[in-house]
């Protein structure tokens, strides 16, 4: 019975009905290709900077223990045992207060008040980077009004 | 016929596309929803799935490192590996077997044993150096080795070795860190860990913390001072045959502890080696000890204070003192007669110091003396530190010849910092300030500086004054020369105290020291100087030479010009001060 009227509803329609039919669910299927599409890509654009970001802390990580791995072997070859002997073998000794004067001389005090520096404005911070759908959107719509500007004014 | 058979399938085809057409835009559709509903997942899946997909890891801080007063590094963080493999994952076993052996210095034949094992992991080096470990860490990601494991074991160095060992402590295995400094500002050091929880999908990013690091301390020790006065206590040790002693060095303005060695020491970084346990504690905060005549000074402090004597005072010593009904002598057995206040500390008198405790009675006595804090903590920023024992009035073990006998620092304990900071107040005009170890603590960038504390005022600044010029005179006229620094004045006083047994006073050793402190007028540092049962029988002969050869180091280091340019400098406005 069912079959019979599918028959019947279909035998009653046009072909021209059928082709917008089938063009109207292609172009949907088409948007919907697109947005998913532009979605995966979006999603492993993320993913992608996560594992680069995962490999830059990592990366930071390996520095900062090597550097501070760098900075205890300094203090171990900074220590007083050490450069005492190596500035022996340079042929330096201990002063004694034998050789040690003092000179005084007029007008310096040693404990006069510091003299105050007037340094400069530190720079402006730079923008926050942001990494999204809409922020490269708005990146590159900036970008098109920036070269549309420099067309129209010639510079 | 075939035309009407080719007709009938046309039909056919033409009924059926719209069909398989509809078909197909419902499934799409059907899976396109599926596909969006995995992205908007209900909570109770979400959390299901996250048990599979999710790890917690605990981010260890890293440790504040310890620096002393000019930023040089006296305690850091640093890593060994261990090293293993997983037999089962060896794709190429001799391959493996020689890189691993050619890395880590062992035999081949037993390294191809293991990465052939039936285990599941062997372990290939409990604790290899981090140049070590980072080659295998490279070896691994040059030749794709997942059957290598790495494991990072974070550990606490001391780069100058045994330099500071009793004021830095150390750190044990689980990072813990005890005495000393370590132990006192653990909570500060160690930081903030965190746990992190770590997805293993590659689009979840979860909001990872990063573990707060631990706070750097910057002490007041200088760490040329201190290889200098532990170079030097240890030279002392040897010369006198002493079974230990402990320097201290402080700024007598501010507390801060410039230098504090004893001996013996131990290494910070092979802690667990020690044979005795006792070797950790910190005798110049913990060790107790009877000061002996250094003490004499604070009596006189104390009685000129309260203006029961006056610095013309004078009594007649005949020699021996009965108080509580037990004789005191003094050091050989002579009366001296006619003797004023800074002749008995000149002369290191303890009749005269009793004669003088007497007069001042318990009360003013005990009360004095706890000002000057005997028998309470100083409050130094180190773990471990001892209060003393001094008994007084009321107190069961008290009786009343520890009147006489406390005078002259006898049947009271003290410890060497206790002792070192009352007299402080007597360079510090009378100001007694809290010793201090920390010049500041730094946190994400934050400064906070170490507050000076004053203890209080035992003795007003006269009163100071004038024991401070009675302390020059001992060393001018009272030792023989041998704490005498030509250029400098100095001001101190020596004590040789007996060693209390439970069945009385050893007789075959003592314990010698000196307090002392430079310039006179203008102290810019105080010095204790103390050694174990040394050889020898006085400390004006033992400990003052050893003093003096300090000093002279020490005002070259410290950069104290002799008086004269000191003098002249001040007069157009200023002293020259290395601290």
């Amino acid at each position: 019975m069912s079959q019979r009227w599918l028959q019947h509803a279909l035998r009653g329609t046009t072909w021209r009905m059928q082709r917008q039919a089938v063009a109207l669910a292609g172009l949907g299927i088409f948007i919907a290709i697109i947005i998913g599409a532009l979605y995966l890509a979006q999603s492993a654009s993320v993913a992608s900077l996560g594992r680069q970001l995962e490999g830059m802390i990592a990366r930071r990580n390996q520095l900062e223990q090597t550097n501070e791995q760098l900075r205890s072997e300094i203090a171990q070859l900074r220590s007083v045992p050490r450069l005492l002997a190596r500035a022996q073998e340079m042929g330096f000794v201990p002063a004694g207060r034998e050789n040690i004067e003092y000179l005084v001389v007029d007008g310096y005090n040693p404990n006069r008040k510091p003299v105050a520096v007037v340094t400069e404005e530190p720079p402006e911070a730079l923008p926050d980077y942001e990494e999204s759908f809409t922020g490269w959107l708005q990146q590159q719509w900036d970008s098109f009004v920036r070269q549309f500007r420099s067309f129209t004014t010639g510079e | 016929m075939a035309a009407q058979g080719t007709l009938n399938q046309q039909e056919i085809f033409n009924r059926r596309l719209p069909i398989v057409v509809v078909l197909m835009i419902v499934a799409s559709g059907l899976l396109l929803l599926r596909l969006i509903s995995f992205q908007q997942l209900a909570p109770e899946v979400l959390t299901e799935l996250s048990t599979d997909y999710n790890r917690t890891v605990r981010l260890a801080a890293a440790r504040g490192i310890i620096y002393d007063r000019r930023g040089q590094r006296l305690a850091v963080n640093t890593l060994e590996y261990r090293i293993g493999v997983s037999p089962n994952l060896v794709a190429n076993a001799q391959r493996t077997a020689t890189q691993l052996a050619s890395i880590l210095n062992m035999d081949e034949l037993r390294a191809y044993e293991a990465v052939t094992s039936d285990e599941p992991w062997v372990l290939l080096a409990p604790r290899v150096k981090a140049e070590v470990g980072q080659q295998i860490e490279q070896m691994k990601l040059d030749l794709q080795l997942p059957s290598v494991t790495i494991e990072k074991i974070p550990l606490r160095s001391y780069p100058q070795g045994t330099l500071a060992a009793h004021i830095l402590g150390y750190v044990s295995g689980d990072l813990q860190g005890y005495y000393g400094v370590e132990g006192y500002y653990q909570e500060q050091l160690a930081g903030r860990a965190v746990n992190s929880v770590v997805s293993s999908i590659p689009f979840d990013q979860t909001d990872t913390q990063e573990p707060g690091r631990g706070s750097d301390i910057y002490l007041t020790i200088d760490r040329d001072l201190q290889y200098v006065v532990e170079s030097e206590l240890q030279l002392a040790v040897n010369e006198t045959s002493a079974t230990g002693g402990t320097i201290i060095v402080m700024n007598p303005r501010t507390g801060d502890i410039l230098a504090m060695a004893n001996y013996p020491s131990f290494d910070p970084n092979a802690y667990s080696n020690v044979t005795d346990q006792r070797a950790w504690n910190n005798p110049a905060i913990s060790g107790q000890y009877e000061p002996g005549s250094v003490f004499k000074v604070l009596t006189v402090a104390a009685a000129l204070d309260k203006g029961v004597i006056t610095p013309q005072w004078t009594y007649n010593d005949q020699g021996q003192l009965n108080v509580g009904g037990v004789t005191i002598q003094n050091w050989d057995r002579g009366a001296h007669g006619a003797v004023d206040v800074t002749g008995v500390l000149v002369q290191s008198l303890n009749v005269g110091a009793a004669t003088i405790s007497t007069a001042l009675g318990p009360t003013n006595f005990y009360s004095e003396l706890a000002q000057f804090g005997m028998g309470r903590l100083t409050g130094v920023n180190l773990e471990g530190e001892a209060a003393g024992t001094m008994h007084v009035p009321g107190d069961t073990d008290w009786s009343e010849s520890n009147l006489g006998t406390n005078s002259f620092g006898q049947g009271l304990a003290v410890t060497p910092l206790q002792m070192i900071t009352a007299i402080s107040a007597i360079a510090n005009d009378g100001l007694m300030m809290q010793p201090n170890i920390v010049q500041k603590i730094v946190t994400n960038g934050q400064e906070v500086l170490s507050q000076r504390v004053p203890l209080g005022r035992p003795i007003s600044a006269e009163v100071a004054h004038q024991v401070r010029d009675m302390m020059v005179a001992v060393v001018r006229d009272g030792l023989d020369d041998k704490a005498l620094l030509p250029g400098y004045t100095l001001a101190g006083k020596t004590g040789t105290a007996e060693i209390p047994t439970p069945v009385g006073y050893r007789d075959d050793a003592w314990i010698m020291s000196f307090i002392g402190f430079l310039p006179a007028d203008e102290p810019q540092v105080i010095i204790l100087y103390k050694l174990d049962e040394p050889n020898g029988r006085w400390a004006s002969e033992v400990v003052a030479p050893l003093f003096r050869r300090l000093a002279e180091r020490l005002v070259i280091l410290l950069e104290i010009p002799p008086d004269d340019v000191r003098q002249a400098l001040k007069a157009q406005g200023g002293i020259v001060s290395g601290q």
